[in-house]
């Protein structure tokens, strides 16, 4: 009896410790620089300040390296071909190719310290954290498409080293920096080239490997002025849109013609 | 000035050219729909270059001006469709040139150009159904080579020869020699030809019109290195009005496959279009200018150097083991 009222005590005191002493939860909130990135006829890149706040955080300092942040910047999703060559009768021929369904035009990701340090293979593949963790299915579409894993493996990392290659996918493995207790910020470049489109910015908060919280954010890429009338042009009315560029050229043609004929 | 830098790039590449844009902002400008941003100057020059030669030769010079401008990083399939659109601006101010010099025989032109509309359709048609096969690229490399090669082969034979002949001579040598069109004059369909001095069967012209619109579509070129050889050589057409009527019907297949381009595969884009007409259609003018003073026979040997160049670079490409054996596609992009 005096052994069970102890131990209910015991318990009691227990559950009132941790109770008193287990703090909020903590989770993360963030934003983008900006929401809409402009892509006039003088664009030349961009970047992006993602910056966000961590609630309840217990870190002592910023140094102290109690969270982990990752911030993931992602473009629309597009299917891709990756194809290989190979020797055929002495010429280097597209011989076999891999169609991937849908893969982020764009991705890049910073992050505290590198992403394999932060978590366990199976929360990076689950979220997409990370090149080597994104999602890529092949639509089984392609020619001679290989079956071997280790040669779909192969064609997985060409297509990651193709994308770096171009500077579509980035990588930063001390991007993200704290300022302060809970305040951190990353800056994320927008190359030139960067397909135009909606950006999706992902942050994920993490804690000795496990994921505490994660937000979403979008950020707008979108043609403006000019750039937009012309594109517009060219998908909706691409008639005229020929036949103005025909008669761009020929009136140039001509007007250099009778330019050069008066002046000689 | 440090306009253009030398991206890193892997051995045995192309470079790509980047802009260091911090000093110099203004000269850069993006493309609608290529999606890239360039350099302003690069691309007037490499307009300048092209229409100077297509002026001096009397090609539509996109033989050149796809590979380079791929070489530079526009998407083969909006390099081959904007530079049908130069094609159009360099060959209209060299095709009027020609016209007042009355160097065109516009009825040849015409034939051809019947021929070249039809050739052009079937090509687009082509290009859809070897996308979807997966095999556009090789047959365009192939394409090229083999009619680069062959067609350079022979003007650089006939050009040397007809330049020893004139030295040792003194004479020029005459080209077209009558009664030798043997097969070609058995076919019916008979035509006057007044301004080539011809009396031969609309059904060659016709058939060269076809072929060359074929290619055109197919590698994004005006067809001249084609078009002039067969003048020359089949229909036997006197060297002075080749140029001109090439230019003529040159100009309508590529204002025509501008047209299918942009409406079947929207890939033409305008301001690149821009830039590169800007710089070609001036670059035409010193090009024909400097074409009087060169003699045909040199201007074809020279002409016959060019297209072996293209097409030996072309060749080494798909024999060479590449730097790196996989690359990227996109729906959209095809290639």
């Amino acid at each position: 009896m005096r052994l069970r009222l102890s131990a209910l005590a015991i318990s009691l005191l227990g559950l009132g410790s941790v109770a008193l002493a287990a703090p909020p939860k903590e989770s993360v909130e963030a934003d983008a620089s900006t929401r809409q990135v402009a892509i006039t006829s003088s664009f030349t890149g961009t970047e992006i300040l993602v910056f966000g706040t961590v609630e309840n955080s217990v870190q002592p300092s910023a140094e102290s390296g109690t969270y982990d942040v990752v911030v993931v910047v992602e473009g629309t999703p597009a299917p891709v071909f990756v194809r290989k060559k190979a020797r055929i009768g002495g010429l280097w021929i597209n011989a076999k190719s891999m169609r991937f369904a849908a893969l982020p035009s764009y991705y890049a990701i910073a992050s505290t310290r590198p992403i394999d340090e932060i978590a366990e293979r199976s929360v990076l593949d689950a979220n997409e954290i990370g090149f080597d963790h994104v999602r890529m299915v092949p639509a089984g579409t392609g020619r001679n498409e290989p079956t071997d894993p280790a040669e779909v493996a192969e064609f997985r990392e060409a297509l990651i080293r193709l994308k770096q290659n171009e500077r579509l996918y980035v990588q930063s493995n001390f991007g993200v920096t704290f300022i302060g207790r809970s305040l951190f910020r990353a800056t994320i470049q927008l190359p030139p080239n960067v397909p135009v489109g909606p950006l999706v910015a992902r942050v994920y908060l993490f804690r000795e490997g496990q994921l505490l919280s994660q937000y979403k954010s979008k950020v707008m890429l979108e043609r403006e002025g000019i750039e937009r009338y012309i594109h517009d042009s060219a998908i909706s009315r691409p008639l005229l849109y020929g036949i103005t560029t025909v008669l761009m050229a020929a009136v140039a043609g001509l007007a250099a013609s009778f330019a050069f004929r008066t002046s000689t | 000035m440090g306009l253009v830098s030398l991206k890193k790039h892997p051995p045995g590449q192309w470079p790509i050219l980047v802009l260091t844009d911090a000093q110099n902002p203004s000269m850069t400008l993006y493309l609608p729909i290529a999606e890239m941003s360039v350099s302003v100057l690069v691309y007037l020059a490499l307009g300048a270059a092209i229409g100077f030669l297509s002026g001096l030769f009397g090609v539509g010079g996109g033989f050149l001006l796809t590979p380079l401008l791929t070489f530079l990083g526009v998407p083969t399939a909006v390099a081959v469709a904007t530079g049908t659109a130069h094609v159009v601006a360099s060959s209209v101010s060299g095709a009027v040139t020609q016209y007042r010099r009355n160097n065109v025989d516009a009825k040849m032109g015409s034939v051809m150009l019947a021929g070249g509309i039809i050739g052009t359709v079937i090509g687009v048609e082509a290009v859809r159904s070897l996308r979807r096969a997966g095999l556009f690229d090789v047959t365009v490399s192939l394409s090229y080579v083999t009619f680069l090669g062959v067609v350079g082969t022979l003007m650089m034979i006939e050009g040397i020869n007809a330049w020893r002949y004139l030295h040792t001579t003194g004479a020029p040598h005459g080209l077209r020699k009558s009664g030798q069109h043997s097969w070609i004059d058995r076919l019916p369909l008979k035509m006057r030809f007044q301004r080539s001095k011809l009396y031969i069967s609309a059904v060659p012209p016709f058939v060269i019109g076809m072929f060359v619109g074929f290619m055109s579509a197919l590698m994004g070129v005006g067809g001249g290195f084609v078009v002039i050889p067969a003048m020359i050589y089949l229909l036997r057409m006197p060297t002075g009005v080749v140029v001109g009527t090439s230019l003529f019907q040159i100009v309508f297949v590529a204002a025509f496959a501008t047209v299918l381009h942009a409406v079947q595969n929207k890939t033409v884009d305008i301001v690149l279009a821009a830039l590169l007409i800007s710089g070609g259609v001036i670059g035409a003018q010193f090009g024909t200018a400097a074409g009087d003073r060169l003699r045909s026979e040199q201007m074809r040997v020279l002409l016959a150097a060019l297209v072996l160049l293209v097409a030996a670079r072309m060749a080494y490409d798909l024999v060479v083991t590449p730097s790196d054996l996989y690359s990227l596609g996109s729906l959209t992009g095809g290639w």
